[in-house]
Parts: C-alpha cells; structure tokens; sequence
C-alpha cells in the first residue's frame, strides 16, 4: 500500500492478528491441553493456559506404546509416517520426471495418447480406485509393508503436467545447444534439465510431502499390524475409544507432533524455494 | 578447418511445404560465407541443416569430403553460435565453455588449458566464474563465441549472433568477429538479414530468396552487379530505386505516356527494370534526365537522403548526397542518370541484361 492513513494500517493490521488468531488459536489450545490432565478437556471449559502436567504427558506420549487400541510408540509412527511421505514425495518426483521427459523431449508412436491417458488418471484419485488398488496390493502380498504404503500412490499425473509444462518451456536452442556440445539424452536430463527445473521439484516436493503425510483412508485401508500405523491415522484411532475417558492431552501431543514435520519441510524448503525463485535464471 | 560442399540440398517439410527446393554452394576451406536474406526465405532453415539440427531431405552435405548427412549435431565437428546465446544459465562461463569438452571426455586440465586460452583471447578471463545472468549482453556473446571456439571446429555456424544487441555493440562485435575468424581461418557460415552485416563480414554472400540462392558472391559484386532486382533491391541501403520501363530502338521509356526517354546503347527490346542506386543519381544545375520532386529530407549530417517522386512518372526516388543539404519540400531537383551506373533487368526472366 503506498498510501499512508492511520485507520487504513490500523485496520489491514486488525485484519491480520485476527487472521494469525484464527488460525493459531486451535495450535495454541492443542499444546496447552497436553500439559493439563486427560478429565480437565472434558469438564466443558478449554483451558487457555498451561497446567501442571506437562511432563507427564509428553513422556507417555513419547516413549511408551499410544494406548487406546495403538500398541505402538509415537516415534515408530512417526517413523513410518516420514517413510511414506517421503516415499510418496520422491516416488512421484522421480515417476514424473521420467515420463514428462519423454513426453516432451522424444517422438514416439502414441506420444499424445500416452499423454492424455496419464492426464487422464486426475480423475482416478485413490478414493475412487481404492478397492481394485487394494486387491492388487494385497495379491502382490504389499499388505502391512512400506512399499504397499506408499507405491500406489506413486504414479501423479498432476506431477507430469506440471514437469511436462516447465520442459516445454525450456527454450529450444538450449537444448539444440546441448545436442551440439554432444550431450546424449542422460547427460542432457542430469547436466542441463535437472538443474534448471530444481525449484520446481522443490515447490512439488513441498505439495506432495504434506499430500503424502496426511494420507489417512489407504493406510487405514492396507495395514492391521500395529507396526506399520502411520501417525494421522492412529490420531483418529486414539479418538474413537470404545469405553472410557478419551486420553484428550495424549491426543493433543500426538497432533502437535505431527503438525510438525509438515512445519519443518515448509519451513526448510521455504527458503531454497524463495532462492530459487529469486535466482530464477530461465 | 574444412571445405563444405552442398550438393542439391533441400528441405521439405512433412506437410509438404518445400522450405528449400535446392541448393548448391561449395564452400571453400577458411572462407566467411554470410547467408542473407529476407525472414522466411529458409536462411536459417539451412544452416540448421548443416548443423545437424533439421534433417536434409534430398542432396548431400559434405564437410572435409565426408558425407555428413546421418551424422549427430555433436559428431560433425562443427559449433554454432545462436541468437539467443543459448548459454546454460545454471552453469559458470567457464562451465559453458567447457562443457562440449567434457562431454567429449577431454581431461580436466586440457579443458581449464584451453577455456582459460579461449577466454584471454576473448577478454573473458575475469569473468570466467561468473554465471550468464551477471553479464552484460556483449559478455554472453562473446561467452557464446568462447564456447564455440573452445572446441576448436571445423566449421562454424552463426545464426543471427548479433540481432540482441545495441547499434553500438553490433558494429563492435562484427569487427571482432572478423577478426577472430581471420586469426582462426575457421570455416564459418553466417546467417543474418541485416544486409550491412553481411556486407562488411562477408567473403562471399549468398543471397536467398524462398529458397532460392539468387546470387553468391562477393560483396562488392553483387552490389555493383547484382544478377536479378531482388538482389539489387537487397543489398544497399537505401535500396536501389527500381523502375518498370521498356527498351525500344536504343531509348529506355518510362511511364506510361512516355514523358521520360533515355538513350541507351543496350540492344534489348520489351519490358524491363531499369535500377539506379541513390548514391549514382548525381544533380545537375541544367536540365538533367529526370526531374525530382522533394517529398522529404533525412539530414544524417555526413549524407542527406532526399526522398520524392519523379515528375511525370509518379515512381518513388530515393537521392542520397554526401554532406548536409536543404532542398525545399515540394521544389525540383534535375537529375542525371549516368549511363555506366544502370542496372537493367529482364522483367520476365527477371535476369540481368
């Protein structure tokens, strides 16, 4: 804004804090209900400051099984989370890339038809094939294992679109440059196509780590041993208790620690993202 | 170094559109041979041929009396300078202009060897770590000279080097390229439509059009002989003025009721055109040939051009006279077309008579 009137900062600044309240308030009553008892979130009033309990909390959630039906420590959770996401994240990268280059860089019979079948499968998220995706999984024997966690999930094809847009525009005499100075199409992809689409890998890595973290409905779906629980989906199990108190401080911490991978790659890829894009050299 | 031979080259796109019927140039070893040409007229479209970046569809091209036609871009032993630089924007100059080197797996100190040699040559040395973006436009052409002369080629290959840069850096530019392709005596073909460039850098020029090689030769030929009105009308700036007239009984006619007759000892009867180039149309205090009305007056202080039409006739003229002049708008300038500087052309055939 150049202009400069009192009201008008006073009024975008109101407008901003009540945004950051909306949006920090749930985080904030998430992290003070872990530090007071399991009853004290069910007796109606949500405490806004932190209790005494803090210790205890964290120390349960963090070194013994979850409890609630999870037999499994929050770490190994966490662990298996960070296996699929990253999985997912590197799978559809790597998946992508190779189809984008050959969509865009080789003529072969079908090259357009392959291209829209691919696009095709936007329609077909894993929700709606998620039944004959399972029978699949499940004759390959990938029931309870990393790789059937997180190998459906792989093939993107919002992932070739994108790569197969930033290829194209890629100007044509760099690449008939690189043809002259002798690069084959594995040098070209490595020395010249992969360094100038990094931050577009980047910003697609930041997309599909959260889209991979936060998968609940397939790995509810795929595992029934403890072992392979990811951490989303346990949240819910934790939540819907047959009998007894629900262990709401426990829950809360679990969250908190879940929020915060997301966070760190956010955070983490923020700045090689804001680099890239300011070292923008195409 | 190399002699390039094209025999009956041509291009014909699948869609059936013949960008170049055929061509034939023979190329001789360390010559500068500039391609020029109005857009569209397949220019580039040939020198991407010899380079390897368009297949050829009928004819041969031989570099070195080797059939080059099947051969990889890389494998001809050829570099090529592009309009755009085409400098690998994540890479260091030094990068830039080794890569081609190491992709041929040349050693490591026989790239830094030769990329530090090419770029003193160039004026690059303190340059070398930068990357492209933090150099001017005159540095990323000399980077994209430097890359293609690192590798020491046959031939080389420039399609339009020069048409991102300032008025200024242009004519630095081409005398350096000059220069260097003398020092070097590499083979080079050169691609512009700027026709000063291709006169000034020039051995020989080939003119095309549609296609079609109009005229090769030098320089100097084709601006005091050109061999159809395209030609004239090409090369020269201001361009030639071309007129449609008729040869009878030794008289040249112009216009249709017949108000200017020239004698001229030229056998030829019917129609041609007749050219003169502005700088050959020379004033006359008497009554010349033709009179000119001034329409306008661009004064360029060493030249003025003199802009009208020619009385009776109503066809556009073009005078140009050294040093400053003032004629009047609307007033008459009585010229002479002297006779050893025409330019007379078939209008069938469009050849030269």
């Amino acid at each position: 804004m150049i202009e400069n009137r009192p009201w008008l900062t006073f009024i975008s600044h109101s407008v901003l804090i009540l945004g950051i309240i909306a949006v920090a308030l749930p985080i904030w009553v998430a992290i003070v209900a872990s530090t007071h008892p399991a009853e004290a979130f069910g007796q109606g009033s949500v405490p806004l400051w932190f209790g005494n309990y803090a210790t205890e909390t964290w120390q349960t959630v963090l070194f013994s099984a979850a409890g609630n039906g999870v037999d499994v420590p929050v770490w190994q959770m966490m662990f298996n989370s960070l296996v699929m996401a990253l999985g997912i994240a590197f799978g559809k990268i790597v998946i992508s890339l190779i189809s984008a280059y050959a969509i865009v860089f080789f003529r072969f019979p079908f090259r357009s038809l392959c291209f829209w079948l691919i696009f095709m499968t936007l329609m077909l998220p894993v929700e709606v094939r998620i039944l004959p995706t399972y029978e699949v999984v499940a004759k390959l024997n990938l029931l309870n294992s990393y790789t059937g966690l997180a190998l459906p999930l792989i093939a993107s094809a919002t992932a070739t679109f994108l790569f197969r847009q930033a290829f194209m525009a890629m100007p044509g005499e760099l690449v008939e440059a690189a043809r002259m100075d002798g690069a084959g199409p594995i040098r070209f992809f490595f020395d010249i196509l992969l360094p100038l689409t990094r931050t577009n890998i980047a910003a697609l890595f930041v997309i599909l780590f959260i889209y991979g973290w936060n998968q609940y409905l397939w790995p509810l779906l795929i595992t029934t041993d403890d072992a392979y629980y990811t951490l989303v989906m346990s949240i819910k199990r934790m939540v819907s208790v047959a009998d007894g108190a629900i262990e709401w401080n426990s829950i809360m911490a679990t969250t908190i620690l879940a929020m915060l991978p997301p966070v760190a790659v956010v955070i983490g890829m923020q700045k090689i993202f804001v680099k890239g894009l300011v070292d923008s050299e195409k | 170094m190399a002699a390039v031979v094209l025999n009956k080259v041509g291009k014909k796109y699948p869609n059936g559109f013949h960008a170049i019927p055929s061509i034939d140039l023979d190329i001789k070893d360390g010559e500068f041979i500039v391609l020029v040409g109005p857009s569209g007229c397949g220019k580039s479209t040939l020198l991407r041929m010899v380079a390897g970046l368009e297949t050829i569809s009928d004819g041969e091209l031989s570099i070195n009396g080797t059939r080059m036609n099947e051969r990889e871009p890389a494998e001809r032993d050829i570099a090529m300078v592009f309009q755009s630089y085409a400098l690998y924007p994540h890479m260091s100059v030094a990068g830039n202009m080794g890569y081609g080197l190491k992709n041929r797996g040349v050693d490591k100190e026989v790239i830094e060897q030769k990329v530090n040699d090419v770029a003193a040559m160039l004026d690059l040395s303190h340059l070398l770590d930068r990357k492209p973006k933090q150099l001017s436009g005159g540095q990323r052409q000399r980077v994209a000279m430097g890359r293609a002369m690192v590798r020491d080629p046959q031939v080389f290959l420039f399609d339009e080097p020069l048409s991102n840069l300032d008025a200024k850096l242009r004519v630095q530019m081409r005398v350096e390229i000059r220069q260097l392709q003398r020092k070097l005596g590499t083979t080079t073909l050169y691609v512009t439509h700027d026709q000063v460039e291709a006169m000034t850098l020039a051995d020989r020029l080939v003119v095309l059009n549609q296609g079609h090689a109009e005229q090769v030769g030098s320089p100097l030929d084709l601006y005091e002989r050109p061999a159809t009105p395209f030609v004239a009308a090409f090369i020269g700036s201001p361009a030639m003025n071309l007129f449609s007239a008729h040869l009878q009984q030794n008289k040249l006619i112009l216009g249709q009721n017949e108000s200017i007759m020239l004698e001229c000892d030229h056998s030829f009867e019917g129609q041609v055109v007749w050219g003169i180039r502005p700088e050959h149309l020379e004033v006359t205090e008497t009554e010349g040939d033709f009179k000119m009305r001034v329409k306008a007056v661009e004064s360029l202080g060493a030249e003025t051009l003199i802009y009208g039409a020619i009385e009776g006739v109503n066809e556009e003229v073009v005078l140009r006279l050294s040093g400053p002049h003032q004629p009047e708008i609307n007033s008459n300038i009585e010229l002479n077309a002297p006779q050893d500087k025409w330019h007379l052309f078939d209008a069938n055939t469009q050849q030269r008579l």
